[in-house]
């Protein structure tokens, strides 16, 4: 058996208590406001080992996103833990998060340095992920004058371009013109070919997952409904979705 | 925790300075006069309160030009730190809820470009020095520790904000009215000291850190007098549990602000 790249453990997310509250209704209000506790994922466990590509499946609010957003460490676990190995992780999903005021080129550099690349590292690669992103001449322009479009095909690069050990994908094999998407998805493929790097997809196409994924993880409300071999498990939902 | 502090500012420091220069530079791309706005703010503003206080209230101080602008450059300092702090998260939200990034190193970006802003103005207070000929003397080096203490305050402050302000929805209205109370009583267009008498001026000069800054780096650049080692020590050491405690807070649940924003 290989190394874990990814290991979760009874881990749990609520979304609880948190909402936000202002001075003001907490002045006019005397009974405490009852929270209501919404367990978006349920003492799940499961590990991925490096190189495995793992697709997640469910209807929408079945916890997916919040998944991959814990295990990219954005989120905190309730309970239960999540152990990536010292592996680096990203987060591949639409509309990633630019500084809106600065250019395409400093936000390549900002979010390489997030990730955890060096400059050095960075520097030799930006002139690769411009290219792949095809803005021309926009990669000096603020971002905020990007379209959805261009925004999306720069994250894409990004993070495709600066390779990260674990890389998660939140529905991004959309992005994009037609000759992007094709770009993106052979990218995508040629990344994921690769025996070191682990990869959670999320994604609502059967067709891409099937092609891509050694197995599949069926979520439903915040539980794992069923885990296996790609063709099994994606068998069994889309019967359960008819 | 201390040990994580330490690693994590090493290893973001760069992001820091790279990240606030470039916000820097995305504030002058997009208006007209553009950097030059940075010295003109402060200057009109110093203008206005020479004016109406210099003139009209009739405060008298030695230097009054050079007296104000000093004590305005640190009071934007503090003001726009604490302002920024309070929705820094929400403002970021892109990028917070992309990566794992440590919250507060947010608040040490804002500190670089306010404090890039603050030493613009304080070229500006040396430069009415020299019209105006202070004498200098070698109090003026007391400008070093103060400027340290004052960051670490404002840092161990502003972390608190930092954290409240995801939760509290009005904080910055909260704040806002809190800010414009301090400007009065920081004794930024009058001097504390010789306008409030007795004790009251006393404590007033010294229990609020930001007068007690303020009041003592104006008396070692303009008036070549000497700070108080006793209140520098208590400040700092003030600052740093404030430090302690505020970091520890935001560590503890800087991965629920996701889930509220």
């Amino acid at each position: 058996m290989r190394d874990i790249a990814i290991e979760v453990n009874d881990l749990s997310i609520h979304y609880r208590g948190l909402q936000s509250y202002s001075i003001k209704q907490h002045l006019l209000r005397f009974r405490p406001n009852k929270t209501e506790v919404f367990e978006a994922v349920k003492h799940i466990s499961f590990q991925v080992e490096k190189g495995q590509i793992i697709g997640l499946v469910g209807k929408n609010g079945s916890g997916k996103s919040t998944l991959l957003n814990a295990i990219a460490g954005i989120f905190a676990p309730d309970t239960g833990s999540i152990d990536l190995r010292g592996n680096t992780v990203s987060l591949l999903s639409i509309g990633v998060g630019f500084q809106r005021e600065l250019s395409g080129r400093e936000n390549i550099r900002l979010s390489g340095m997030l990730l955890g690349f060096s400059e050095e590292e960075i520097k030799a690669k930006t002139p690769e992920i411009i290219k792949f992103a095809g803005l021309g001449q926009f990669i000096d322009m603020p971002v905020r004058t990007y379209s959805s479009g261009m925004h999306s095909k720069l994250a894409f690069s990004i993070t495709a371009i600066l390779e990260t050990d674990i890389i998660l994908v939140d529905e991004v094999l959309s992005v994009g013109d037609v000759k992007f998407k094709k770009k993106s998805y052979q990218k995508m493929k040629e990344l994921i070919s690769d025996d070191e790097r682990t990869v959670v997809i999320v994604s609502h196409t059967p067709s891409t997952l099937l092609e891509l994924c050694d197995r599949i993880i069926w979520l439903h409300d915040g539980e794992i409904k069923m885990e296996g071999p790609a063709e099994e498990v994606m068998d069994a939902y889309l019967e359960y979705m008819e | 925790m201390v040990k994580r502090f330490i690693k994590d500012v090493k290893k973001y420091y760069r992001y820091i300075f790279v990240s606030a220069k470039a916000e820097l530079k995305a504030e002058v791309a997009n208006s007209y006069l553009n950097w030059l706005w940075w010295i003109l703010e402060p200057f009109c503003m110093m203008l206005i309160y020479t004016f109406i206080f210099g003139y009209v209230f009739n405060a008298r101080e030695d230097y009054f030009p050079a007296f104000i602008f000093l004590g305005l450059a640190m009071w934007n300092f503090f003001s726009h730190t604490l302002t920024n702090s309070v929705k820094i998260v929400k403002n970021n939200k892109a990028v917070v809820s992309k990566v794992y990034i440590p919250k507060y190193v947010l608040i040490l970006k804002k500190m670089c470009v306010n404090g890039f802003k603050m030493a613009l103005s304080m070229l500006i207070v040396a430069g009415l020095m020299i019209v105006y000929r202070v004498p200098l003397s070698w109090n003026i080096l007391y400008v070093i520790p103060l400027m340290l203490i004052q960051i670490l305050f404002v840092f161990g402050f502003c972390t608190f904000f930092l954290h409240f302000g995801v939760f509290v929805e009005d904080l910055s209205n909260v704040v806002n009215i809190g800010l414009r109370l301090g400007l009065y009583l920081t004794g930024i267009m009058y001097s504390i000291e010789s306008r409030v008498k007795g004790m009251a001026g006393y404590l007033l000069a010294r229990l609020n850190p930001m007068a007690f800054f303020i009041s003592s780096m104006r008396n070692a650049v303009l008036y070549g007098g000497t700070p108080s080692w006793k209140w520098m020590l208590a400040w700092t050491l003030f600052s740093l549990i404030l430090i302690y405690i505020g970091v520890r807070l935001i560590y503890k649940n800087e991965n629920s602000y996701v889930k509220v924003i």
